[in-house]
């Protein structure tokens, strides 16, 4: 099921070559702005990849929160230090960051090579049509029977869902909102946090020190 | 394209942020390297998500709409991946922002000292 075609596999390695080619060039330039545009480059890759691996929101959100915001956030990072005109030297541990590198890169690729990986061929033919023509909900409550081809009677509660494998981002919101509800409220929560200890951080504590001050006096 | 292919980019990716976290010496490149290591991670969730069967389908089962979605855990990991990256991220260059103003200087080298 799901045949690869010429077309996607052409896409795929051209997103991979545009992802590893700016990642090489960020760990690599001296100068850190450009190491910032090389990395919006390897986002916006990374974001093809998602969607040649048919995983159109998981690309949506890339593009949106990666190249649109963590990029110019490195932007104004760069922008706001003005140090940076020395550039980014590279420390002394050079060639064990290489040889770590490599390691690391070493013992995964071992790993992909030699586990039998399950695929989607060893799926029962129900199961390969409920992924990809969608499958219908019927019943409401505790008692909700799943059926593949349109339930002929009319009173019965059917929800209509597409198939997750071919339209991906409807299946991605009911997941979200369903089985992983508690963990999408603590991400809410997570960035609240973030976003408060970011400003705890970046306040000037120029208005503050006087108080300070006159109290020890 | 096959989950070979897919898990070995994920990897070369996650490689070359590790290396970029050892040997740059700002802190601002650090912190992309840290974020092409995240990037990789992801790629490889999404690659499962596509390529392999989940194992409440595998079990042969009688289907129910949760073991349905279950094929699409991949994409929920990636998304709340993204969103703790995106977190950190601004907390980060907020502490390096903290580390600029105290020391006039953004490299490890100095951050080591603890001063100020």
């Amino acid at each position: 099921m799901m045949e690869v075609s010429t077309l996607t596999t052409i896409a795929f390695w051209a997103a991979s070559a545009m992802t590893l080619g700016f990642a090489a060039i960020v760990v690599t330039q001296r100068d850190v702005f450009r190491a910032a545009i090389a990395l919006a480059g390897s986002f916006l890759g990374v974001g093809i990849l998602y969607f040649v691996l048919s995983a159109e929101f998981v690309g949506v959100v890339q593009i949106l929160v990666y190249v649109g915001a963590i990029s110019v956030l490195m932007a104004f990072a760069v922008m706001f230090i003005q140090d940076i005109a020395s550039g980014s030297r590279p420390a002394q541990g050079r060639l064990v960051g290489v040889a770590a590198a490599l390691l690391i890169f070493a013992a995964l690729a071992f790993a992909v090579y030699n586990t039998t990986w399950t695929s989607m061929d060893e799926l029962g033919t129900d199961q390969v049509a409920a992924l990809t023509e969608g499958f219908y909900e019927v019943g409401e409550g505790d008692d909700i029977q799943i059926s593949l081809t349109e339930p002929t009677d009319d009173d019965a509660v059917v929800v209509e869902n597409g198939g997750v494998l071919v339209d991906s981002t409807g299946s991605v919101g009911v997941l979200l909102v369903r089985e992983y509800m508690l963990a999408f409220e603590i991400i809410g929560l997570l960035l609240v946090a973030s976003l408060i200890g970011g400003l705890l951080l970046m306040r000037d504590r120029k208005e503050s020190e006087p108080e300070k001050g006159s109290a020890s006096v | 394209m096959t989950i070979e292919n897919v898990l070995l980019v994920s990897a070369a990716l996650f490689a070359i942020g590790a290396y970029g976290v050892v040997s740059r010496r700002s802190l601002i490149t650090v912190i992309m390297s840290l974020e092409l290591m995240f990037n990789g991670v992801v790629i490889a969730a999404v690659a499962f998500s596509r390529f392999t069967p989940s194992a409440a389908l595998l079990s042969g089962d009688p289907l129910t709409a949760e073991a349905i979605r279950s094929a699409l855990t991949g994409h929920a990991f990636a998304i709340f991946v993204t969103a703790v990256a995106a977190g950190e991220a601004a907390l980060a260059f907020a502490l390096v922002f903290a580390m600029y103003r105290a020391t006039e200087s953004v490299e490890i080298t100095d951050a080591s000292e603890m001063k100020n």
